[in-house]
């Protein structure tokens, strides 16, 4: 689909910010997300194809304004409920649950 | 779907072992190295690993690299439809224009199916 | 880490969305936790361009293993003991006297797990990713490479499940080197192809 994952040759992004080191998660957040990504793919559940067009259809606005982690995490999120695993009133509901008790989630 | 759980202790051993996506055909390449090829303008709704700006260009086959999995094919649910991946170099006058000032160039991994099945007559044309 | 968030106050949104995801899928006996930390730790610590820099240095030394790596990207690495998710369609591409090459992923952030680790952020960033493909001597410019008007660019964009890693010039101001010595001096950016491995002439003092 002719979505805005399909940068090449677009123009006016700006300079690019060039990090040093190898750093390849700045939160807890973002280790879940990859690692459970990854397990959930490696189980057989999906494939990098479906997490791919997953993220080409979380939508251009929200593509381009969310690093790069949220892709995943929208992606993972919309492959595992078009794959049957979990809803979303469920994944909400959790949520909820885990704002209120308001316990650390990570670390 | 039959479904695998993977274990701490498994984890490494699988990481090295990697996944596997190539796959197999009974029809052989259609296209052979040195090939003038062009690529197909096509806006498909789905997933695609053709970039916009490699659509309707005239390229070179460089390398027959196997026999892979199809992945728009794939995500679109469609079965794996295993097919011949070419390296396909493009000049950057094809790609950017002709005002582009130097002879530099760019690589694509393409699926056949991605290539034009008359690619001189539309070259022409 | 300034990037680092875990201060007082609300919990993060995301954190909660995949804490919810993560802790269901448990719960369904679909993925293993203990698997989820096992791997992260592969990710951070396991892999990463320490890994590359030791197959570039061992194809400066050796002329029979670079020929072989040049051939078989894929048989040569795990000749070196790296393999795995992402890196099972290999590649290797050498930078010449006339010729840089260049790797992007210009529809998501394809790279060679095994031997770079997980790419840095700005290889997955949309000015990198746009910009490689139609303007890549300015690229270079800004990475710190002036690249001469009469060298040609090569750029890969890795669109498809094959993986391609560079293998730079070895540096003038090297010979007599030891393998070991070699491979600290092999950066990131020149396994990507976004400069060139400095010769140590140039770096004195500098770290590396």
């Amino acid at each position: 689909m002719n979505g805005v994952h399909d940068m090449g040759g677009m123009q006016g992004f700006g300079p690019i910010e060039i990090d040093q080191g190898y750093a390849p998660f700045h939160s807890d957040w973002e280790r879940r997300v990859h690692g459970v990504l990854c397990i959930f793919a490696i189980n057989g559940y999906f494939n990098f194809d479906d997490s791919r067009y997953a993220i080409e259809r979380m939508g251009n606005a929200e593509y381009l304004t969310t690093p790069y982690y949220e892709h995943w995490l929208a992606g993972l999120e919309i492959v595992a409920i078009e794959k049957g695993v979990l809803t979303k009133e469920e994944i909400e509901a959790r949520k909820e649950e885990l704002r209120e008790k308001g316990e650390p989630l990570y670390g | 779907m039959a479904n695998f759980y993977l274990t701490k202790e498994m984890a490494w051993d699988v990481f090295k072992t990697g996944a596997v996506h190539r796959g197999e055909r009974s029809e052989g390449p259609r296209f052979k190295v040195g090939d003038l090829v062009r690529t197909k303008n096509q806006h498909p709704m789905g997933h695609t690993r053709l970039p916009r700006y490699a659509r309707g260009k005239v390229g070179t086959i460089e390398r027959y690299q196997g026999c892979f999995i199809f992945a728009d094919s794939r995500a679109a649910l469609k079965g794996d439809d295993p097919q011949p991946i070419y390296r396909v170099r493009f000049k950057h006058q094809e790609l950017w224009g002709n005002s582009y000032p130097y002879k530099d160039s760019l690589s694509l991994d393409i699926y056949e199916d991605y290539l034009e099945p008359d690619p001189i007559e539309r070259a022409e044309i | 880490m300034s990037h680092d968030h875990e201060h007082s106050g609300p919990p993060d949104e995301r954190a909660l969305r995949i804490k919810a995801i993560e802790s269901l899928l448990i719960e369904k006996g679909i993925i293993d936790e203990a698997a989820v930390d096992e791997l992260v730790d592969i990710f951070e610590h396991r892999i990463g361009p320490k890994n590359g820099a030791k197959v570039v240095a061992r194809a400066w030394v050796d002329p029979d293993y670079k020929a072989r790596l040049l051939e078989n990207g894929t048989a040569a690495i795990a000749e070196l003991g790296f393999s795995g998710v992402q890196g099972e369609e290999m590649t290797v591409i050498e930078n010449t006297a006339t010729v840089h090459n260049m790797v992007v992923c210009t529809l998501c952030s394809c790279y060679p797990w095994p031997t770079l680790g997980l790419p840095p952020s700005w290889y997955k960033s949309a000015p990198y990713r746009s910009r490689v493909v139609i303007e890549p001597r300015e690229v270079l410019s800004e990475f710190g490479y002036d690249i001469p008007d009469d060298k040609e660019v090569r750029v890969w964009d890795s669109n498809a499940e094959l993986r391609y890693l560079v293998l730079p010039q070895r540096p003038t101001g090297t010979e007599g080197w030891s393998e070991e010595q070699l491979a600290e001096i092999v950066t990131r950016d020149a396994m990507i192809g976004t400069n060139v491995v400095p010769s140590p002439d140039q770096t004195h003092g500098a770290s590396l």
